[in-house]
């Protein structure tokens, strides 16, 4: 009697552990998808600036400005699917950067010091857009095992809890660095 | 590879006269040395036969005393060698290098600043150092110095309370500008559970940080070298981005030793472990030497390449 009540307090720990750690997973993965949200509002909030910054300079690029005003008014909009999130978000993604690029035939605006303070912002937004992307795949990569490795699966499908899908990091953003191994061919 | 081939010339035409001089002052040194020593090896000898065993504590004490004193004789004749060498040579390698670097031989990195890093988590009791350099790489301030901290360590034991330093590092400490704001802490520390446990390293690594807490990063090689905690998930990876994880992997390569990273305060804190003491020579050694000039000049190079090798220069954020 005494060793079944033993064991029945045992596996209850074990599911209260399990239970807990299942819970605090989930919730480092909401925390860290509200953090992507974050970036993205501080991103769709540079985009008025910027459209302001160069629409008195840029005459041929018109279209592409209407565009992404279009795209920010969408991306603001509550009633989103999240598959269409994640495409208008990439299209916001291209469009700024065809606008960067576009910024190297207007040498003034290039050198204004409103406009580089505005690309260092927008810089620095999408890397940090970048790193809570990141952020969110870790956790959803620590929650996924958590739901699938025994004998926390016996928990979370009881919660009804299953696999999350990660963000792509687009290529761009995996990039390696070339360094000249000056130093090391030196030391030879 | 240009900056070697002008060192060529610099070394016939600047350095060497200079080191003829200072080779010529080495020589008399040496030879006053030398007379120190044989006179003290001699007088140890005299002691040992002339002392007479009955007296035994003396007998152990006397030769003791006059070795020391030999010894410390030794240290303060070649002191101004040392000295006058430090400042004359490798001040002017170091503008060979760049000319508005500020070489201090007898300065070091603010202790304060060592604290701050938080790199080391023993209390700093003793704190030395030397071979200061600071100046300015594109657009990056860069200070560097030898450091060696200890930390007294008391143990209690059954005959009574036990004190002894021990040395919580000894090497180069380098601070530098990073390139971006931020403002929670960051750490890369060499990691050794995950080397030894693989796996149930990284539990270990998951437990107990402080406030500090785990940072799993994507580059499985970034990962096995090194161990990263930060206060804030999503800053962590803001300032370890996957380029900089390849750049830091790139940098430790060329040291071939234990390195440890700190981002606090936007700025970046560098701990090479080294056993070497750098920037020196010895009264035995002849100074005129090519190869021995190159390798301060590539110990240099080799420090301030960490603002071309972690890209600090690259400065398209906000911060200027």
């Amino acid at each position: 009697m005494i060793y079944l009540l033993i064991i029945v307090v045992f596996l209850a720990l074990v599911a209260l552990i399990l239970y807990n750690s299942l819970i605090r997973k989930k919730n480092d993965v909401e925390n860290a998808f509200a953090s992507v949200d974050v970036m993205l509002k501080k991103r769709y909030d540079l985009i008025p600036a910027l459209v302001d910054a160069v629409k008195g300079y840029m005459n041929y690029e018109r279209d592409l400005l209407t565009e992404i005003t279009e795209l920010r008014a969408k991306a603001i909009s509550d009633n989103l699917t999240s598959e269409e999130r994640v495409k208008i978000g990439n299209k916001i993604r291209k469009d700024l950067s065809d606008i960067l690029v576009a910024v190297e035939n207007y040498p003034d605006l290039k050198a204004s010091q409103n406009f580089l303070k505005l690309q260092g912002a927008i810089n620095e937004t999408e890397e940090q857009l970048a790193a809570s992307r990141r952020a969110y795949n870790a956790a959803v990569t620590v929650f996924n095992n958590a739901v699938e490795v025994f004998p926390s699966n016996i928990m979370a499908s009881m919660m009804k809890y299953g696999r999350r899908t990660l963000f792509d990091i687009p290529d761009s953003e995996k990039v390696k660095p070339e360094i000249s191994p000056l130093t090391t061919k030196a030391e030879q | 590879m240009t900056r070697y081939k002008n060192f060529r010339e610099f070394y016939e035409t600047s350095l060497k006269p200079d080191l003829e001089i200072i080779d010529r002052d080495r020589k008399k040194v040496n030879k006053r040395a030398l007379t120190i020593i044989s006179a003290t090896v001699a007088a140890v000898i005299l002691e040992i036969v002339l002392i007479p065993s009955a007296a035994e504590m003396l007998k152990g004490f006397i030769p003791m005393i006059t070795g020391f004193a030999g010894l410390v004789s030794t240290g303060i004749v070649s002191k101004n060698y040392r000295k006058e060498y430090k400042s004359k040579i490798i001040a002017k390698i170091t503008s060979f290098l760049d000319e508005g670097m500020v070489y201090t031989p007898e300065a070091m990195v603010p202790v304060s600043e060592f604290i701050k890093s938080d790199i080391f988590s023993l209390s700093v009791d003793s704190y030395t150092g030397e071979d200061h350099f600071r100046g300015k790489i594109g657009k990056t301030d860069i200070e560097f110095s030898e450091v060696t901290a200890k930390h007294l360590n008391t143990t209690q034991s059954n005959q009574g309370s036990k004190q002894e330093y021990i040395t919580i590092f000894s090497g180069v400490f380098v601070i530098a500008d990073f390139n971006k704001n931020f403002l929670t802490q960051t750490l890369v520390l060499p990691d050794t559970a995950e080397k030894l446990f693989g796996k149930f390293g990284q539990t270990l690594q998951s437990i107990g940080a402080g406030k500090k807490k785990l940072v799993r990063l994507e580059n499985p090689e970034f990962e096995k070298e090194f161990c990263v905690y930060g206060e804030d998930q999503v800053e962590a990876r803001y300032i370890i981005t996957p380029s900089l994880m390849e750049r830091i992997l790139i940098y430790k390569r060329k040291w071939k030793s234990k390195i440890s990273l700190s981002f606090v305060d936007s700025k970046v804190y560098l701990a090479i472990n080294m056993n070497k003491n750098l920037f020196e020579t010895r009264i035995f050694r002849p100074v005129a030497d090519y190869s021995f000039m190159e390798e301060n000049l590539r110990f240099l190079i080799l420090l301030t390449e960490i603002v071309e090798d972690l890209n600090l220069n690259t400065r398209i954020w906000t911060k200027e």
